[in-house]
């Protein structure tokens, strides 16, 4: 990446409160999602990504504020920067100890990612992020459909699925 | 109404293998898939690889929960007021002060709403809307196609706007690179990411920022870089 300025400055000047915010969401969410040994450094991943997102050019020193939402988005990408690299570091520490860490070979397809696979592209994609926890109005929003549409797909793309499982569980 | 869906979604995410960190694509992918800034196939191959990767995954469940949260700080404010809690005791003297509270919150809000509605834009609640914007509009004013060599993204003015950031990427969605701060509504690209693009494509997006800290933002355009 080659980031360039130009002759305004663009920052994110974010206000504490905002920060302590994001903070408690991201901790929350962390906390939620990531495996226990992971969740368990929620706290210390999410201090050490505000960290690095104040520490980031033009992070508080601006006349121009990106705004809240570009604060989140840069908050949300650098903690998912984080937890990568604690994975990382994770890894390399259990290779230095000599542990054996089992890589993971070419897992058997689950039934349930098979039937995924079979769905119509626009069903797969719907259900998928229906899955992961979006809700049909951030799944419109993501597709560029109408709430209407994207209820119809996550619906359609569920019977879909549950069909496939059905049959696979005869 | 769809279903619910908690012992698919259990399901799924027992059944997600962790091949580890290979060819994962960048956080900020995930949120520009979620924030409608890609075209459908795109996302699908974002949304398709969360459903191979425990840990690309887990990131678009935290996705899911920040940018809802990021929606709320949007609406209420970054610090509502607290909940008045009710004493522990006298649950009938409770529910007797609520009922008298009822027309004090239908006030409350008729005047939020009408407030949502012709307040002018808060310096503390700016909003994203790449592509969709009801009444400005940001367009690719460059060819979609032109020499590499000569590269130059143009592209529309925003009325009042005070500067404009620009990014670049990949059709993988990698960025390769970032304007930030801009004035003028152009930008040459560096001779590293014309030379490195060449032959190929290239995504751009740009965001307007207004005065008031609010953002206008682009649809995502694509821009082929022709060797002369």
């Amino acid at each position: 990446m080659t980031p360039t300025r130009g002759g305004d400055s663009g920052s994110l000047d974010p206000d504490p409160a905002s920060v302590e915010r994001i903070r408690q969401v991201l901790i929350r969410a962390v906390e939620r999602h990531c495996p226990p040994a992971l969740a368990a450094h929620r706290e210390d991943l999410v201090q050490m990504a505000l960290v690095r997102l104040l520490e980031r050019p033009g992070a508080g020193e601006g006349t121009n504020p990106r705004g809240a939402s570009y604060l989140w988005r840069v908050a949300y990408t650098v903690v998912i920067d984080e937890i990568r690299r604690f994975r990382r570091q994770q890894r390399q520490a259990e290779q230095a100890s000599g542990g054996e860490r089992v890589t993971p070979g070419p897992e058997a397809r689950s039934e349930l990612l098979a039937c995924l696979d079979a769905l119509q592209d626009r069903r797969r994609t719907a259900v998928i992020l229906h899955l992961q926890g979006f809700k049909t109005g951030e799944v419109a929003s993501a597709l560029g459909w109408t709430e209407k549409q994207a209820e119809n797909l996550v619906y359609r793309g569920l019977a879909d699925l549950r069909a496939c499982l059905g049959g696979g569980e005869r | 109404m769809t279903e619910p869906s908690d012992d698919l979604e259990q399901r799924f995410r027992d059944a997600l293998p962790d091949p580890g960190e290979r060819d994962c694509p960048p956080a900020d992918a995930f949120w520009a898939a979620a924030a409608g800034e890609l075209p459908f196939d795109q996302v699908r191959a974002l949304v398709d690889h969360g459903a191979r990767c425990a840990r690309c995954a887990e990131a678009w469940r935290i996705l899911a929960d920040v940018r809802r949260a990021a929606a709320a700080s949007d609406t209420v404010g970054a610090n509502p007021p607290p909940p008045v809690p009710l004493g522990p005791a006298a649950p009938a003297r409770a529910w007797a002060r609520r009922r008298a509270l009822v027309p004090l919150a239908v006030s409350a809000l008729a005047a939020t709403v009408v407030w949502t509605v012709l307040r002018p834009s808060p310096p503390g609640a700016p909003a994203v809307e790449r592509g969709n914007g009801a009444g400005t509009t940001l367009r690719a004013e460059s060819p979609p196609v032109q020499p590499a060599n000569e590269a130059l993204l143009r592209w529309s003015e925003v009325p009042g706007a005070s500067s404009y950031n620009v990014t670049v990427l990949t059709p993988d969605l990698v960025v390769v690179h970032q304007a930030v701060g801009v004035s003028a509504r152009e930008l040459r690209l560096p001779e590293g990411v014309r030379r490195r693009a060449a032959g190929g494509g290239l995504l751009w997006n740009v965001d307007a920022v207004l005065p008031d800290g609010r953002t206008v933002a682009s649809p995502t355009f694509e821009l082929k870089l022709k060797e002369r």
